[in-house]
């Protein structure tokens, strides 16, 4: 991208241009003052960590690659690696779909919109451990409320957070049902659709469905893709849910979150930043957390640029315009 | 843009795909078969928290047990959490922390958000990128080198490392501001500098009354973020008890083999009434200013 | 060539992170022993806990009798602060001058990174005696002869057994082999007509409850290391029989069946916990279970015995661990908080007080001999077993609990069935626990 100047006419274009510069430097001055103290002063502390031996008390020693090699006799790394790839693939889509379905019906509603849009919002509003913690107790086998209404149709609930191939399914279950805020922004997004467009659709002979395909869909398109960024990050910094999840189910959950052994059961809600967090912080080597933190970093800011391109090159396919 | 205004607000209430003759018996049965959808959502979404309240009136022996609806009432469940915490003074810092840390995201995110989305710059999309990148560190390791720097500025102890960044950079924010200024059609901030308005009065005048609903709910999001926030008022304001924020109360009702169950239920469901007032407040105001900019042609 | 990158990057992570200063700055005053306050001087010693509500208002008062000795020292005491926030602090200098931690996992660490001050200058010093504390609560107090934390009480671990479910399936007396305990297990098993488990007579699940390798390894006489400091999982016959034993009490319910059944089971810390509830006949469980189920189930008749054990001359052997105090590195009034810490550690009213409230076992032996001590008869198992020089502490590493965990996460795959060979499951596990000592370097 070229500094243009979008529909400014010809005359005075020198100093309209300093002024453009000005207007983004003082717009963007405080983002950048904060981006360099609160992320690129902690990004180069992480990446000059990671070659380091720390154990956060005394000073760090250099050492290489090592933390880097180390990796690859790490079983528990690999484990916690494909748990939250398995999250970035699975919630990423989930939400998005669940939260873009849920959005569709309430915006569709026409009477008792406010109070069903409040009922869908307010497990979001619950701290994250306590929320995690009820949601437990509700899909509770042999005698939780689900469980019983299944109980009704001859069914028996899944093992949820007690079965390894059910614990990850589990905490996308609370995820979705925690994912108000991705439900009011593209509830938003969608209300925002301006009426001509659909009239325009009508008119055409769309029905409803095929309205909703190609109005609503390619109009809300910027926020969809924030919420999938959004989710990919929910996904892979996934960590108080799964770690209060995964202490639950070995019967030891308390109020704040902390457990005696994480990644209850057999490492199937081990995440990588619950792993990433464990060798940091309980076993003392933040040099090593800080190789996986660059690890990760380096996915997914890969995964970002490749959604953020995709979505571009889509958009701009269809409006032409400055896309998402 | 005076054809948009010209245009009445709708109700939000009635949705924007106007009614068509609900007489019609497909009509009826669409009606039906929503409202049955949405309620069985609502209800979904509802059921959790129900128990959250359920908890909190139990006795200390029925908490958290498959005994899911009280056996007896302990109403003073409430009352007796405020003899264990102080929770006004929680509730106050709480205040302090959230309505700060959202002014300050609004002071700081909107004319970023503004610069990303509607002006042309060199870097603009590298900047973007990185944007994005910032909410990818995992906050676990950012903590480390941050909490010594403020620690060598002497501000821990207080929420001072929890607002004070939010005055800078909120990635988070940014990147959902710039998003909903996308949606707002070019032309109109085009006009708006023919009309020799300078960037800032763009951003004013037009910009910030048309995103209103984003920013609103921008401002929600952060607002409640922070009010939910426990790992970085325990990291900071752990050990001065008179900073805790509500949010810390949690950690009250836990001992080395104890978990007060329903006392921690109790300060739950009392931390989450502003929050739900607030929000009840709130989306009024984004979903009516959300029609309104809809309205745009 | 390397030498100058070196030095640069060190410089650069000395200029991040500060800590090179705070290593200088504190790494002097580990050598010698604070002297001690005068009996009048002013000053204000801050503890950090992980206590909270009652258990708080009770260690502040047991803190608080330091004031009959010096009574111009102000305790602050500062409950609900865990473990990260410790570290946090005295990375920064951010330090109280007395750190109870609830996880005695970290002493490994916590001692070989200076986390925790050396206490043998002050024990040389004053001449204190540690023989008044058992060998095992010395063990896991420090890291190869470094002692840099003394017990605040400690927790026992031991059998639980539902009398009235014994008398209805006509067993007289606890089991003390593990025979006996598989064949008990078995008669108190009930399931329902379409096979359902009802009530466990034992249950096996690695990692469920207190039911963790770590607190059963002495009673298979299970050795974490080997003599030459390596870890010693294949090479200990206990934990292939721990293992082993475990795996034939799953195959007898069944892995599904059991997984069914433990999923609905109930949280430790709730009134729902199986033994509560009388859904489990037998378990394993520290001293304070006596006064929860007490207060929240007294409808459940039990006792307590000691854990049976795989070798008959074992029995009486139990799990212990508890609170650690320690100085942090950085501490402002070391020589203070020493004498709070030897305070606690051993006036002998002030431990039995703090056991009576909050039903943990003293940590010393005149304390458990006191007669003010409350003893009633379930108790009274775990003072016994206490006092015998049968118990094992927490077996410490300088890699924090990664240890524990590789052994939990293979004794919950292998007893689900999931593991073909268990001589070399355990191979393996010994391999990834030494990589990481290796990798450590302490």
């Amino acid at each position: 991208m070229t500094a243009t100047l979008g529909a400014r006419p010809a005359p005075g274009r020198g100093r309209a241009r300093a002024r453009h510069r000005l207007a983004v430097l003082g717009f963007m001055a405080p983002a950048l003052i904060g981006f360099v103290l609160f992320f690129g002063y902690p990004l180069i502390a992480t990446v000059v960590f990671s070659f380091t031996k720390y154990d956060l008390i005394n000073a760090p020693e250099f050492t290489g690659l090592d933390n880097y090699t180390f990796m690859f006799k790490d079983d528990l790394l690999i484990k916690s690696l494909t748990n939250t790839l398995w999250f970035v693939l699975v919630l990423t889509i989930a939400r998005t779909v669940f939260a873009l379905g849920v959005a569709s019906v309430i915006a569709r509603l026409k009477s008792g919109v406010g109070l069903i849009r409040t009922l869908c919002y307010l497990p979001s509003l619950a701290p994250p451990v306590a929320a995690t913690l009820v949601f437990f107790m509700v899909l509770r086998p042999n005698d939780g409320p689900l469980d019983k209404l299944l109980d009704l149709f001859g069914l028996q609930s899944p093992l949820w957070f007690s079965d390894p191939s059910w614990a990850k399914p589990g905490i996308t279950a609370i995820m979705l049902w925690i994912s108000g805020d991705l439900m009011i922004i593209i509830l938003a997004a969608i209300l925002d659709v301006p009426q001509e467009q659909y009239e325009a659709a009508e008119l055409d002979g769309a029905g409803p469905i095929r309205r909703w395909w190609h109005v609503t869909l390619p109009t809300i398109s910027p926020v969809l893709l924030f919420g999938i960024v959004n989710s990919v990050i929910l996904a892979l910094q996934l960590f108080t849910q799964a770690v209060v999840a995964g202490s639950a189910a070995s019967g030891s959950a308390d109020t704040t979150g902390s457990t005696k052994y994480l990644g209850f059961p057999e490492n199937s809600t081990l995440t990588f930043p619950v792993y990433l967090y464990t060798k940091g912080f309980r076993q003392f080597d933040m040099g090593y957390a800080a190789a996986m933190a660059t690890v990760l970093f380096i996915i997914s800011f890969g995964v970002t640029i490749v959604l953020v391109q995709r979505m571009r090159k889509n958009s701009s396919a269809e409006e032409g315009g400055p896309g998402a | 843009m005076t054809a948009t205004l010209a245009k009445p607000p709708v109700d939000v209430s009635t949705e924007p795909e106007q009614p068509k003759k609900p007489r019609d018996v497909r009509g009826i049965l669409n009606w039906v078969a929503t409202h049955a959808l949405g309620i069985a959502l609502g209800l979904m979404f509802a059921t959790p928290v129900v128990f959250v309240f359920l908890t909190a009136v139990m006795s200390d022996n029925q908490a958290f047990t498959a005994d899911l609806w009280p056996r007896e009432w302990h109403w003073e469940n409430f009352i007796e959490v405020f003899d264990k915490a102080p929770l006004f003074q929680y509730l106050f810092n709480s205040l302090t922390y959230s309505l700060l840390a959202t002014a300050g995201m609004l002071l700081s995110s909107i004319p970023a958000a503004y610069a990303l989305a509607k002006l042309k710059w060199r870097g603009r999309n590298v900047a973007f990128l990185l944007v994005i990148g910032a909410m990818m560190l995992p906050p676990q390791v950012v903590a480390v080198p941050l909490y010594d720097t403020w620690s060598s500025l002497g501000l821990t102890g207080t929420l001072v490392p929890l607002i004070a960044p939010y005055f800078l950079f909120d990635a988070f924010s940014i990147f959902l501001l710039r998003q909903f200024m996308l949606t707002i059609p070019q032309s109109y901030v085009d006009a708006a500098r023919v009309d020799g308005c300078s960037e800032f009065q763009a951003l004013v005048r037009i910009i910030v009354p048309m995103a209103r609903p984003g920013i609103a709910a921008t401002a929600l999001f952060c607002f409640l973020f922070t009010w939910n926030d426990y790992f970085g008022p325990l990291l900071y304001t752990g050990e001065v008890k008179d900073q805790w924020t509500l949010s810390l109360a949690l950690a009250s009702f836990k001992g080395m083999h104890i978990v007060q169950w329903n006392s921690a239920m109790a300060v739950t469901f009392l931390t989450m009434i502003p929050a739900i007032i607030l929000f009840i407040f709130a989306q009024k105001s984004f979903v009516k200013g959300i029609t309104f900019t809809g309205v745009k042609g | 060539m390397r030498k100058h990158t070196r030095a640069a990057l060190l410089c650069v992570a000395a200029a991040l992170t500060l800590t090179a200063c705070a290593a200088g700055k504190g790494g002097g005053a580990n050598s010698d022993a604070a002297a001690a306050p005068g009996k009048d001087d002013k000053l204000t010693l801050t503890v950090w806990s992980n206590y909270s509500d009652r258990e708080y208002e009770e260690v502040t008062k047991a803190l608080k009798t330091f004031n009959k000795k010096f009574p111009n020292i102000e305790i602050k005491h500062e409950g609900s602060q865990d473990d990260d926030k410790i570290t946090a602090g005295i990375r920064s200098g951010n330090t109280p001058d007395v750190a109870l931690s609830f996880t005695t996992d970290n002493i490994g660490s916590f001692c070989s990174t200076g986390a925790f001050q050396p206490l043998k200058p002050y024990l040389d010093r004053d001449k204190v005696d540690l023989n008044q504390i058992s060998p095992a609560v010395r063990d896991y107090t420090e890291y190869k002869g470094n002692r840099c934390a003394m017990p605040m009480l400690t927790d026992v671990y031991a059998m639980y057994y539902n009398t009235g479910m014994f008398s209805d399936a006509g067993i007289s007396a606890p089991p003390k082999t593990l025979d006996e305990l598989f064949e008990d297990a078995k008669k108190l098993t009930k399931k329902s007509a379409n096979g359902d488990i009802e009530v466990a007579g034992y249950l096996p699940t690695m990692g469920f409850y207190a039911n963790r390798p770590t607190i059963l390894a002495p009673n298979f006489g299970a050795e974490w290391a080997t003599a030459d400091g390596k870890s010693g999982l294949s090479t200990s016959p206990g934990f292939t029989e721990m293992m082993t034993f475990q795996k034939k009490l799953v195959d007898f319910y069944g892995f599904d069946q059991l997984e069914r059944f433990r999923a609905g089971l109930g949280q430790e810390y709730s009134a729902d916990h199986a033994f509560h509830q009388g859904k489990i006949a037998i378990m394993m469980d520290g001293e304070y279970r006596t006064a929860f189920l007490k207060a929240q189930a007294p409808q459940i008749k039990f006792n307590t015995a000691p854990f049976p054990t795989w070798k008959p001359a074992d029995y009486g052997t139990a799990f212990t661990t508890g609170t650690i105090m320690g100085i942090p590195k950085g501490a402002k009034n070391p020589g203070a908080a020493w004498e709070l810490i030897k305070h606690l550690s051993f006036d002998t009213d002030t431990i039995v007080d703090l056991s009576n409230a909050i039903k943990n076992v003293p940590s010393t032996k005149a304390a458990m001999d006191s007669p003010k001590l409350e003893v009633d008869e379930q108790f009274k198992t775990f003072i016994d077993l206490a006092k015998s020089d049968k118990l094992k502490g927490n077996p410490v590493t300088p890699i924090g609990d990664a240890h524990i965990k590789a052994v939990t996460d293979f004794a919950a795959e292998y007893t689900s069935g999931k593991v073909p060979d268990l001589a070399a499951g355990l191979k393996k596990v010994d391999q990834s626990i030494d990589d990481q000592i290796a990798k450590s370097g302490k």
